[in-house]
């Protein structure tokens, strides 16, 4: 029997140096993309991916970066759907557009579009004290274990009151393991001198997301605002496969409502927390899959799923050591399509 | 010859999908079902999607009984069109269901995204303690954040509590209680067309209708699911529409037919209850597949043609060919969604069959009764009156400053003290039988409603499960209930209603729903020959066998006031149900050894003084050497023990310690543990029945197993009911038996 899989599209920060390559340079899908990438007078994908070397100033500028992660992911996914019975189809961040194409619930230009849109208007500058970003920070030990002590720091810093000058603070996506926070630029200075800092590894937390806006916050509902404006001709279908969204909502082929799913999509997707361990949670719990199986650009989610793996006790999987013993056995949960 | 009709009623679905008709066109997804039907085919698809998962969670179930992986087997195959329910009541409609609902959940869940109601009903159906609502305490349908409070429903016993938050929605409201449900929410809930027969059910739908006709809103929806079945006993043809369809201020509708007739009429029937704030019977029309539950045998009272003219009935197989017939679907996409459906499911409970379950007492007992001293002493200290506003209250001459006897009975005491606490805590409502206009058959609640207005002091109709309900119901929602069952017989028509609903809630919810409680009932014997065993009940036994429940039995006024005010902190802050039982014969008595002595008086302690469960009362000796013999006792036995250690000082020279136990449940153990221990020779002086109330059998045992006291006796009332007039002294303690029970324990009763 094939396994069940759950694909989990991932976001932003997954195109990095080892991504270069990626694209197969005559897949119709990117022979499509280059097409509309030209109607937006913007530089071709393939010359992107094919550089010869990883310029973080170039290639993670939302409207480059954005396009490249969606087609990896969008080609990841039709290979694994001959392979795997896809049971449900998630996303993190832009994830979710990549889910809708994944799904057919936008057909591949309306998806483009949607994406390279959304990567322009979110380049724009926020109405005030922009440009703002986001800031990640762990909420677990080197060993995944939940440590209470960086919650309260989250919640010290969003809770303490704003002053004049101080600019906002949002929560901005639930990874789990990890939280990522947003702020306007004032926002951001206060999250990155206010948590307390915090090695994991070799990492030093809080560290402020390179060429981040406070995406999926109530500071870019101007985004969502011109993006219902300009993306107003896309036809919205019903999706082929479940997706669940960043609240935890499931969308199925026979029920969903292409008006909501729109809604949805181009309002409290953008302006809301993106709760992506939420719909993790909710794939694992009520499609209960063989897989977590994500597709790439690189392997972004792989550690943040096997944390929301562990969290959730899948499959009896209650530590990193149980995770990564279960990823070395014959059936491992997580499969990540690139490194 | 024995048939799978599990897998018979799959099969016939998967059947029933090559015979459907399609239409020639498709219809829209926005359009109606029918004409003039507000079910679009998008909505209808949702429905079938819960349903579906419902049927292959009771197929899960069923077949994970077969490999004894799970514990719960009574299904809601055949009852899916609850699913119309699920939708169109809001998540903010308190919802209190009947075992077969699991479509009604499917749909309930789908308005609050991020849940996940097939996992949470297979955690519960394993018995897993990750079930968010029980833990593997039971398998309920509940949820917190969808406002479904755990039934088990098995006699439709949820019924009053339903009725109960229904009735206080509006109340609370207008006495500023902060409830988390809107202005025009409505109460829903569900049981089968056997459990309806019952008193509980009864009483409750009584109890509205009665709530109607003196002008009260009363928002509720009764649903009854009518499978024409109680287990194996077919309810007769025409019984609950015949019954419920003519009743007076209860409107009835009939639900039947296409899925699309089905939404309309609850549609039309929900938005009565919600505009009209008026009761509703809506007869839902299903049927029961696969029996009773697992274990329940149907080819021994039906016939293999019974059952399958039973099975034809299937309402997924009838929505199916609606879907299919009118164009909402094709029947590729209706098999589609079984596969889908199934293979999620049973893999879903297989991951659930791998979730911990509760292992240790100590998680088991956790939610049972809660108890945390210094919060609930903290929760009794305030807040504080201002003393001018309190000063106002009592008209000037606060009570503790009354000269007059009258004041310092029990009854008077009591009667201040739930006036300084209705002033104190505005959320405090007291009611029952005779205790507003009239201030209760002994003057205890005098005056109270005048105080405090009939919002808050009430009287009921003559029904003590709806009493009970009400205090639920209102609990359910933030309000301090102090409801008063007029006399302790009177208890025990409704006792399910403490010991199966009230008390079991937070236990099965785990702490998440609570419906705290100080329940009054004046009672015990000792009335001097008036009210035989109906007002002289010595029942505490039924009281005391309910886990969690306190039970408090004041003796003397000043430690009336101070046990209501520790009563209702451990209500109000641990959620607990408290009984607080009243000596009838102490209310007003006066006097302790002689007539006119006034030594039963007490002075009014002002508040917050308190005295919270486990506390004590004790009456030393005159001297400070250790006591010849102690005395245990409580209540009117209280006072007979200190005109009896009076005569055992005077007339034979024994120093004598008598302890007021005060709580009954639980037991102070430990008070009377440490006091045994220093006089050894322990008397326990019990006035109610010798085999029944259980309190001097659980302190002697409780001191012989720990080696305490070197004698050990006991005294207890005849097991008899109490007889009339001057009869009743001979089933009843008495000073002299307890004077002479006393010195033959001194001289020499070995423990034994």
């Amino acid at each position: 029997m094939t396994d069940r899989a759950v694909l989990a599209c991932p976001g932003r920060g997954s195109y990095s140096s080892t991504s270069l390559g990626s694209l197969p340079d005559n897949h119709p899908w990117v022979v499509r993309a280059e097409q509309l990438r030209a109607e937006y007078k913007l530089e071709p994908l393939l010359s992107l991916d094919q550089s010869p070397r990883f310029d973080p100033a170039r290639h993670l500028q939302p409207v480059n970066a954005s396009p490249l992660i969606f087609l990896v992911s969008l080609i990841d996914a039709e290979a694994a759907a001959h392979d795997y019975d896809i049971s449900a189809v998630i996303g993190n961040s832009l994830g979710w557009y990549t889910a809708l194409a994944v799904t057919g619930a936008l057909a591949f230009d309306d998806a483009f579009r949607l994406v390279q849109e959304m990567s322009i208007l979110q380049q724009e500058p926020l109405p005030k004290g922009g440009p703002g970003g986001q800031v990640i920070y762990p909420l677990t030990d080197a060993a995944w274990r939940p440590d209470p002590r960086l919650r309260a720091a989250i919640s010290a810093v969003l809770e303490a009151p704003s002053r004049n000058g101080d600019g906002h603070v949002h929560e901005s996506i639930d990874l789990g393991g990890y939280a990522v926070l947003a702020g306007d630029e004032a926002g951001v200075a206060r999250l990155l001198n206010g948590l307390t800092p915090v090695r994991v590894g070799e990492r030093l937390f809080p560290l402020r997301l390179s060429q981040h806006g406070p995406y999926h916050t109530p500071l870019v509902a101007h985004v969502a605002r011109a993006a219902r404006k300009r993306l107003g001709g896309l036809g919205w279908r019903a999706p082929s496969a479940t997706m669940v969204d960043g609240r935890g909502a499931r969308w199925t082929p026979l029920s969903t409502d292409p008006a909501a799913l729109r809604d949805y999509t181009l309002g409290q997707q953008v302006t809301t927390p993106y709760r992506f361990a939420l719909s993790v949670h909710v794939a694992l719990r009520e499609d209960a899959p063989d897989v977590l199986l994500l597709p790439g650009p690189g392997n972004s989610l792989g550690g943040i799923c096997g944390q929301l793996v562990v969290a959730e006790g899948y499959r009896g999987v209650r530590s990193r050591e149980e995770f990564e013993a279960a990823q070395r056995s014959e059936a491992p949960i997580v499969l990540s399509m690139r490194r | 010859m024995t048939f799978d009709r599990v897998a018979i009623v799959e099969a016939a679905l998967d059947a029933s999908l090559e015979q459907a008709a399609a239409p020639a066109a498709r219809l829209a997804p926005d359009a109606p079902l029918r004409d003039g039907s507000s079910l679009t085919a998008r909505k209808a698809l949702e429905l079938f999607e819960d349903q579906v998962t419902s049927r292959q969670l009771d197929v899960a179930a069923r077949e994970l009984k077969k490999e004894n992986r799970s514990f719960y087997t009574i299904g809601s195959a055949g009852h899916e069109n609850n699913v119309v329910l699920g939708a169109q009541l809001r998540i903010t409609d308190p919802a209190f269901l009947h075992y077969r609902s699991g479509a009604f959940m499917m749909a309930r869940a789908r308005q609050l995204p991020g849940t996940t109601p097939a996992f949470d009903t297979l955690l519960g159906i394993v018995a897993s303690s990750e079930d968010p609502i029980a833990q593997g305490r039971h398998k309920v349908w509940g949820s917190r954040p969808l406002w479904v409070p755990p039934q088990t429903s098995t006699i439709a016993s949820h019924l009053p509590k339903a009725m109960g938050l229904a009735f206080s929605l509006a109340r609370a409201r207008r006495l500023g209680v902060a409830i988390d449900l809107p202005d025009d929410a409505i109460v829903v809930c569900s049981f089968g067309d056997a459990s309806v027969n019952h008193a509980t059910a009864l009483s409750a739908i009584n109890t509205a209708r009665y709530a109607v006709r003196i002008g009260l809103p009363m928002p509720i929806l009764f649903v009854c699911e009518d499978n024409e079945t109680g287990i194996s006993v077919p309810t007769p043809e025409g019984w609950i529409a015949g019954t419920f369809s003519q009743m007076e201020h209860l409107r009835y509708d009939l639900a039947d037919g296409e899925i699309d007739e089905v939404w309309d009429t609850v549609s039309e029937a929900v938005r009565f209850v919600r505009g009209a704030r008026r009761p509703a019977f809506l007869h839902l029309r299903t049927v029961r597949l696969w029996g009773h539950a697992g274990s329940d045998a149907e080819t021994s009272y039906r016939s293999a043609a019974e059952i399958a003219a039973i099975e034809a009935r299937d309402p997924l197989v009838r929505n199916a060919r609606r879907l299919i017939e009118t164009g909402a679907a094709t029947a590729e996409e209706i098999a589609a969604l079984l596969e889908e459906t199934r293979t999620r499911v049973r893999a879903a409970a297989e991951e659930a069959t791998h979730r911990p379950r509760l292992s240790t007492t100590e998680e088991v007992v956790a939610p049972l009764a809660p108890w945390h001293s210094e919060r609930v002493a903290g929760r009794a200290a305030r807040p504080v009156l201002d003393p001018a506003a309190r000063r106002e209250l009592f008209d000037g001459t606060l009570p503790e400053e009354v000269p007059g006897p009258n004041a310092r009975t029990l009854a008077g005491c009591l009667n201040a003290a739930m006036a300084d606490e209705l002033a104190r805590r505005p959320e405090l409502i007291v009611f029952g039988e005779d205790v507003g206009r009239k201030g209760g058959v002994y003057n205890v609640t005098n005056g109270l409603q005048r105080r405090f207005g009939v919002g808050r002091v009430f009287d009921t109709l003559l029904d003590e499960t709806s009493i009970l309900g009400i205090a639920q119901g209102a609990a359910h929602i933030g309000m301090l209930p102090m409801p008063e069952i007029q006399y302790l017989a009177y208890l025990h028509n409704a006792l399910d209603q403490l010991r199966g609903e009230a008390a079991t809630l937070q236990f099965f919810s785990s702490g998440q729903f609570r419906n705290p409680m100080v329940v009054r009932v004046p009672g015990l014997a000792y009335q001097k020959g008036f009210g035989g065993h109906f007002h002289n009940d010595n029942s505490v036994g039924a009281l005391r066998d309910i886990p969690g429940l306190i039970l408090a039995v004041p003796a003397r006024g000043d430690d009336a006031a101070r046990m209501l005010r520790g009563a209702i902190a451990a209500a109000a802050e641990e959620g607990r149900v408290v009984v607080f039982l009243e000596p009838i014969a102490l209310y007003h008595e006066k006097d302790l050894y002689a007539d006119g002595d006034g030594g039963w008086l007490t002075e009014y302690p002002a508040p917050p003084s308190t005295l919270l469960p486990g506390q004590i009362g004790v009456y030393a000796p005159p001297d400070t050497e250790p006591a010849d013999v102690m005395i245990v006792s409580y209540a009117n036995g209280l006072r007979l023990s200190l005109q009896a250690a009076r005569r055992l000082r005077e007339n034979h020279g024994i120093s004598v310690e008598v302890l007021d136990l005060r709580w009954l449940s639980p037991l102070p153990f430990e008070a009377i543990r440490e006091h045994a221990a220093v006089t050894g020779s322990v008397l326990i002086v019990d006035e109610c029945r010798r085999t029944g109330g259980g309190v001097a059998d659980a302190l002697v045992a409780d001191l012989a197993e720990a080696g305490i006291g070197h004698r050990l006796a006991s005294i207890r009332a005849v097991d008899s009911f109490v007889p009339l007039g001057s009869a009743a002294n001979a089933v009843l303690v008495g000073t002299d038996q307890i004077v002479a029970s006393a010195l033959t324990a001194v001289t020499g009763l070995a423990r034994t």
